[in-house]
């Protein structure tokens, strides 16, 4: 079923998102052009040229605007408003419901940062000497990173990887702030907003609590080796570390989100 | 198959310090036609709500096939609500995709028949159409299922007559005769005649359920006449002042 609901939240989101996505690539396109087509010394060229790129950025911050807007308003309206009718109705868990609208909050984000990075590479496509220096850098990346690139890899994706999860806690903390406003009777909206910082604070306080957790022996161990241990070792470790715990953090969020509307649930 | 297909044990619910629910205890046959007659206010959405699972009861208990609210119980329950819960990005065509996909009772060669004798154009996208035809779109979407348990809540409120007539019409020509249709309303004179049973919520109590033909027998009177008498403004509302 989870399938099934992500097709159409991904449906939802294609129709909201492709032509902001299109528009972001076609303007990158047109500014590679003004940029250096035009005649920068004239006011005319650097005018055309100003606006152009002036227009892209706005599009690119109203893209990223739109992608938080469009993840709080999938949760908000899908589940717990008009929508929430058909959405709960549906012979589905309610951890699927959820599982379905973070895909697609995450989704929606990682697609928007490749059409950001494809847009400026697209601008920057003229500065770059693609026969030359470009593929000299590579070749010297390839030749430092010698016998470790599989390490330099690994890291990679274990940043990417830190990334999602990141990114997933961040929106399944709104996700529950916002099932937690739900259970206020009335101005569920600022009980939203309410809740959002109350979490925050909670969480801030609990970390500051763990401060005598980090000091205990285990995690000394752990913060030695991975500081002590030579080369790639410590970073793999410190990254998992960091990754375990926004994974823990997550899950928590998840399983008070999927409580509520499993059990409290009321769309009056 | 349980004979029995909704109970409702000690039912209540409660919107902070006010009852919507008390203690209400109800039992529904299979292939009826019912009417949960109650002012507004008296409980009727609240009820319906509880059995969709879109509420939480506050105490008590309710089975639907003898099962407790789960998605099971939902995919035998079609439910018309008393609002429009599209996405306004979609088309008719599009729900029926979703309706196909998640329901396997839902027939989508009768949704487009039924679009066709209504008047809806399923590729119209749902944002571009009038009220009344995403009121027909819904009606299409819950009667186009072959449901054990259809709720329809106040499916003839706020249209006129001959439209009531209509969707009246729709209902009846198109549910499963095996499975038991619950209706909300107050508009009782409307629905009498087509139905098998009623039951009368008062300040979120069920105050009669009994058949239509018990009612009048024992009663001397129609249904809306009982009703009447029953929710009189004077007996209902305490002073009789509004």
């Amino acid at each position: 079923m989870l399938v099934r609901l992500l097709k159409y939240d991904f449906r939802s989101m294609l129709k909201q998102f492709s032509m902001i996505w299109l528009a972001a690539l076609a303007l990158a396109l047109i500014n590679s052009f003004t940029v250096t087509g035009l005649d920068s010394t004239s006011f005319r060229g650097e005018t055309v040229a100003g606006i152009s790129m002036l227009v892209y950025v706005g599009v690119m911050i109203a893209m990223f605007v739109i992608a938080v807007i469009f993840v709080i308003q999938r949760f908000y309206k899908g589940l717990l408003g008009g929508e929430g009718y058909l959405m709960h109705t549906l012979p589905v868990q309610s951890w699927e419901l959820i599982a379905s609208k973070l895909v697609c909050a995450v989704a929606v984000t990682f697609v928007s940062i490749i059409v950001a990075i494809v847009s400026i590479l697209l601008i920057c496509r003229s500065f770059i000497d693609w026969d030359g220096s470009f593929f000299q850098f590579m070749g010297w990346l390839w030749k430092n990173f010698d016998g470790d690139m599989m390490n330099a890899i690994l890291v990679l994706a274990e940043c990417l990887l830190l990334l999602f999860t990141g990114t997933a806690k961040s929106y399944l903390l709104l996700y529950l702030a916002m099932a937690v406003g739900h259970l206020a009777h009335k101005n569920r909206a600022g009980a939203s907003v309410a809740a959002y910082i109350g979490i925050q604070a909670a969480c801030n306080t609990l970390i500051g609590f763990a401060g005598g957790f980090f000091n205990n022996p285990l995690f000394r161990l752990i913060q030695n080796f991975a500081w002590e241990s030579q080369g790639w070792g410590g970073l793999h470790i410190t990254l998992w570390i960091f990754l375990a715990y926004t994974v823990v953090i997550a899950a928590v969020y998840f399983f008070f989100t999927n409580y509520i509307l499993k059990h409290k649930l009321n769309l009056e | 198959m349980n004979e029995v297909l909704v109970t409702c044990a000690a039912l209540s619910k409660r919107y902070g310090s006010k009852p919507a629910l008390s203690g209400v205890n109800l039992q529904l046959g299979r292939g009826r036609i019912v009417g949960l007659l109650g002012p507004n206010g008296s409980g009727k959405t609240t009820l319906i709500k509880i059995l969709c699972g879109l509420l939480q009861p506050t105490g008590g208990s309710v089975a639907i096939d003898g099962q407790p609210i789960c998605p099971y119980t939902k995919s035998i329950v079609s439910y018309l609500p008393d609002r429009m819960y599209f996405a306004d990005w979609m088309t008719a065509a599009d729900l029926f995709d979703l309706f196909a996909d998640f329901y396997a009772d839902f027939d989508r060669n009768k949704a487009q028949a039924m679009c066709v004798s209504l008047g809806v154009t399923p590729g119209d996208r749902i944002k571009t159409m009038s009220k009344g035809t995403k009121e027909k779109v819904q009606l299409v979407l819950v009667m186009a299922r072959k449901a054990q348990l259809y709720l329809l809540d106040e499916p003839i409120a706020g249209v006129d007559p001959a439209a009531r007539d209509f969707i009246l019409g729709t209902i009846l020509t198109n549910y499963n005769e095996n499975g038991t249709v619950m209706i909300s309303t107050h508009l009782i004179s409307d629905i009498e005649k087509v139905l098998d049973e009623a039951i009368f919520l008062k300040d979120g109590q069920v105050v009669l359920h009994d058949t239509v033909d018990e009612i009048r027998e024992r009663e001397g009177k129609s249904v809306d006449a009982l009703f009447r008498e029953i929710f009189r403004a004077g007996n209902y509302y305490d002073g009789g002042v509004f």
